[in-house]
């Protein structure tokens, strides 16, 4: 039976926007998220500040949730996911596993927000120890420190004198697969290592690179501001090795600018890690029978201009279940997914 | 054209350059050895050579990506010796392998006679005397202090208590000096055909004519004898 | 004299941190071609024999490890200049009664040939590789590879005879010219994978107290950088995140094992730099291994896995001393090691009077009386002389 109901999967910030604009557009939207909150990865991972603007996350991402939250047009369903599903555009049923048991949804379009997670370092190609020492974090880790508005050395506790960032940590690597670039993380190291800066104005900040992707307005907002007034040191070579050397962990690297071997003595290391899809993604990916690319993320058909359509009709894709995405792609495509969602369904049922 | 200003083989005509270039390319393991490089330096980071000498794998597999015919030239003959082959540069995020890159250059080295090559390769004759001939690298009898000075005192010890030392081994296979163990004569015409077949015996008349006559000596008869004839 | 220097141990893993591995796998698993181009009757695939171990290698792929009825491949370097570690390897098969056989129809993989100075090419090389593997398979036993390069060089050949039909065939001409089979085995097998493999037998015939040992592991270079893949990662060493071999096996002997931050470099062999520029080879061993060991982690032994590593790392010891550097740790494979804690005889068995750095001060914090055992080797080598024995055998060894 054809429905105007349009199935959301994922509560992330795409998700959300999704939801918000389908209900804005006079849609119905059934929201559904396997945790017990909405907001998504930023939420689960506590996430400080946006390397959007600077935005505290835990604000921007409450904004998104208080847009959806009580809104008529957004039926919201928790620790909810699917786990069937059926039917052609304009007319699917899905089986959702809910608290309160099975439920069958009707949809008349579905999109899938079903996001990303991040890469683990126990992949990586280099050896960075991440399972053998302490000192060593990811970008999440660090995330998760600076929302306490604290940045210490985890082993000791202290304020560090030296960190630095590996970028492209499970992104841009033949090795293991993931053979894209992760988009966000040039972004966000150099976010935190402004955040870090201020917060210990002793500590040198170090970030080793093969290429900064300063997208944009990024490199105005970000990048230039983090060499010249945050004196953040960026140094183009990537390191190989991290052991431990007495106290501290010692890294190994080129620099290539002066072509020759280095080994410098860090406090703290973290790891950029890139973006993969999300076990959510795959799963979904399966059940809805959509095609996914070579990575495991939903597959946009190469050459499209509609970036947010997926291989089957009626099922689109929003946010960082496609690829890398950043906040501003998830908004862009959450809106235009939206559209095309409730647009496809006018049109069926004006037929 | 060359990309470098500095061209330090400027005399050596365009031609053998590009030879050698073409040479290496047409070899079949080098689109295993070679795709993309974004300069990430781990291969640097990771290379034991690259701390000692003026080695970089990097340049290796950025000349020959980037085409560049005098750079490689210009590697092959100073560079490529250096590099001690221990692949910790596998590491390469792309695949890429610039220690099976050295190896594909130091094969086209050897197999044209370059000078480079022969001066990097004197005083290891014997070396490949007697890997060639008895199947086995090295051997008890070359522990001397006068080869292994440096070793230390059991270089002298070694050496004058060998015969006994060498008897002194349970294992039954290893009662030998002149070679690593007791290789059978017919593994060994086995080897040498080998050799024969695949085009060593005449890469090794282009490195060393003294050692290449030396080893046919020692080879054609047996691999006649064996009913292989080697004309 | 040993310097007295606090031990530093590895920092216990991070709290809440454990490795567990998630996404699939994306290396092609060449043994699955292997097995395919049997399938296309292009050549053997003799199968690892019962019983096996199966063990994890570094995707999480199992790899089987065939304890008895092997083929020993061995070393020329090991073999002709450091015995005892190959008698070693074969003491502990004998004492664990696992039977093999030392084949005279074996040629050196000829690989330390070929990286030292590239007088050969890729189809000479394969058809050394394959010519062994022939030779194994006509005794009915399954190869076992005692030099890491020789293992190394020998995955590289596999994968490059899979790759590349042209030179499969033209290695067919040259098997066939000798009237040997086109042989690949379903494992490329690494004895240090064998020592891991039977590690808990290993340490139950331990005699010696180990538990105030203190060991550096130096892995080999061509043992897990060549063929990555293929390498053995265990989730109880060091969270699956470095090879396991050795190390494992130090531990389960209940030594106690030290990390170091050279820890992945490589030893400095050189293949062609230790014979003919050895200036690199001793320069690299001393000041990027010895030294550093010595400094942050003062091991009472360094034990490593191949040929090459242990007589760069024992013989470039003793030069640097000119330049005033006295940094001296003993060096010995991890066969050797095992062997002496279950009782072996430091000569007779692990022959170290070949080995140049001094092991006496380790012999002796093991309990060992190497005055005594020395006295003994001495008296062998007297009726050896005297004509009253021709050899050293296993028979004298047991005793």
């Amino acid at each position: 039976m054809p429905s105007d109901a349009v199935l959301i999967l994922g509560g992330g910030p795409a998700g959300l926007e999704a939801a918000r604009s389908v209900a804005d557009l006079g849609g119905r939207a059934i929201l559904v998220e396997q945790r017990d909150t909405l907001g998504g990865t930023p939420d689960a991972a506590q996430y400080a500040a946006l390397t959007h603007g600077m935005r505290p996350a835990e604000e921007a991402i409450g904004e998104l949730v208080g847009a959806v939250t009580g809104h008529p047009g957004v039926e919201v369903r928790l620790r909810s996911g699917l786990i069937g599903f059926g039917g052609g555009a304009g007319d699917f049923t899905a089986t959702l596993a809910t608290p309160e048991g099975e439920r069958q949804v009707q949809a008349g379009a579905v999109i899938v927000a079903t996001g990303f997670q991040h890469f683990d370092p126990g992949r990586e190609t280099q050896m960075y120890g991440y399972y053998e020492f302490e000192d060593v974090i990811t970008l999440v880790d660090a995330e998760r420190m600076l929302k306490t508005g604290t940045f210490v050395t985890p082993s000791t506790g202290q304020a560090p004198e030296r960190v630095c960032f590996i970028q492209c940590v499970g992104s841009r690597d033949r090795q293991i697969g993931n053979e894209y670039c992760s988009k966000v993380c040039c972004g966000i190291s150099s976010k935190q290592a402004i955040e870090i800066r201020q917060l210990v104005p002793r500590a040198k900040v170090f970030i080793f690179y093969i290429d900064m992707r300063m997208y944009g307005y990024w490199e105005n907002e970000l990048y230039w501001p983090a060499q010249e007034q945050h004196k953040v040191q960026y140094i183009r070579g990537i390191v190989t090795e991290i052991l431990r050397k007495g106290d501290r962990l010692l890294i190994r690297g080129e620099d290539t600018t002066m072509g020759r071997p280095m080994e410098v003595l860090m406090d703290v290391v973290i790891l950029a890690v890139g973006m993969e899809p999300s076990a959510g993604t795959r799963t979904v990916a399966r059940l809805l029978g959509v095609r996914q690319n070579k990575y495991g993320f939903i597959e946009v058909p190469h050459g499209s201009l509609v970036p947010v359509a997926t291989s089957a009709p009626g099922i689109f894709v929003a946010g960082a279940a496609a690829g890398p995405a950043d906040l501003n792609d998830s908004m862009s495509m959450a809106g235009a997914a939206a559209l095309r969602a409730v647009a496809a369904i006018r049109r069926a049922t004006a037929r | 054209m060359a990309l470098a200003v500095l061209d330090r083989y400027a005399e050596v005509p365009w031609e053998d350059k590009e030879r050698l270039f073409e040479e290496i390319k047409a070899d079949p393991r080098f689109a295993d050895y070679l795709y993309g490089c974004y300069e990430c330096g781990i291969c640097v980071a990771a290379c034991p050579s690259a701390r000692f000498y003026d080695f970089s794998p990097r340049r290796i597999a950025q000349a020959l990506a980037r085409e560049d015919v005098a750079l490689v030239y210009e590697q092959i003959q100073d560079d490529i010796w250096e590099c001690s082959q221990c692949f910790s540069c596998l590491r390469c995020p792309r695949k890429n392998n610039p220690g099976g890159l050295v190896t594909i250059m130091r094969e086209t080295a050897v197999r044209n006679g370059l000078r480079s090559a022969k001066q990097a390769l004197e005083g290891y004759s014997r070396i490949i005397y007697k890997i060639m001939s008895t199947g086995t690298q090295v051997s008890p009898d070359m522990i001397r202090a006068d080869a292994f000075p440096d070793w230390g005192p059991t270089a002298q010890e070694t050496g004058d208590n060998l015969e006994v030392w060498r008897k002194a081994l349970p294992p039954e296979t290893l009662h030998t000096t002149s070679m690593s163990w007791d290789v059978d004569p017919k593994t060994l015409t086995e080897l040498y055909l080998i050799w024969h077949l695949t085009g060593v015996m005449d890469m090794i008349k282009e490195i060393d004519e003294g050692l290449h006559m030396i080893l046919l000596d020692v080879m054609e008869e047996k691999l006649e004898d064996a009913g292989y004839p080697v004309s | 004299m040993p310097i007295s220097l606090p031990v530093v141990q590895s920092a216990p893993a991070p709290r809440g941190r454990v490795f567990t591995r998630s996404a699939p796998d994306p290396a092609e698993d060449v043994r699955e071609k292997v097995l395919e181009l049997e399938a296309r009757g292009e050549w053997i695939v003799p199968r690892v024999p019962g019983p096996w171990v199966d063990v994890t290698t570094k995707y999480g792929r199992t790899k089987k490890i065939p304890l008895q009825h092997t083929w020993h491949h061995k070393s020329c370097g090991q073999c002709g200049h450091i015995p005892g570690y190959s008698t070693a390897i074969f003491w502990l098969h004998r004492t664990l009664g696992l039977d093999y056989t030392d084949p005279r129809d074996q040629t050196s993989c000829t690989a330390w040939n070929y990286y030292a100075s590239a007088t050969s090419n890729a189809a000479a090389q394969a058809a050394v590789a394959l010519r062994n593997f022939a030779a194994a398979h006509e005794t009915g036993y399954f190869p076992q590879i005692h030099c890491g390069t020789s293992y190394g060089h020998y995955k590289e050949v596999r994968a490059e005879l899979v790759h590349h039909p042209e030179l499969r065939a033209r290695v067919r001409d040259i098997m066939a010219k000798l009237g040997k089979p086109m042989v690949m085995p379903e494992e490329i097998v690494h004895y240090s994978e064998w020592v891991y493999a039977v590690r808990d037998r290993l340490a139950a015939r331990r005699i010696h107290d180990l538990s105030d040992i203190t060991v550096t592991v130096h892995p080999a270079c061509h043992y897990y950088k060549l063929v990555q893949e293929d390498a053995i990662y265990d989730p109880d060493i060091y969270g699956g995140q470095r090879t396991a071999v050795v190390s494992a096996v130090a531990h389960t002997l209940g030594a106690r094992v030290a990390d170091y931050s050279t820890w992945f470099d490589c030893c400095g062999f050189g293949f062609r730099h230790i014979l003919v520029q050895r200036d690199f080879t001793r320069s690299f061993a001393v000041q990027r291994k010895i030294e550093t060991m010595k400094e942050e982690a003062n091991p009472d032994v360094t034990l490593t896995h191949d040929t090459g590593c242990v007589t760069t790392l024992d013989k470039s010891q003793f030069a640097p001393r000119a330049h005033g550097k006295t940094a001296s740790i003993p060096v010995m494979s991890e066969a050797q090691f095992a062997a002496l804690a279950m009782g072996a005889h430091p000569y007779r068995v692990c022959q170290l009077h070949w080995h140049a750095a001094d092991y006496r001060p380790l012999l002796e914090k093991m309990g060992i009386d190497w005055r005594e055992r020395w006295r003994e080797f001495e008296d062998d080598c007297e009726r050896i002389k005297k004509g009253e024995k021709a050899f050293l055998t296993w028979e004298d060894v047991d005793a």
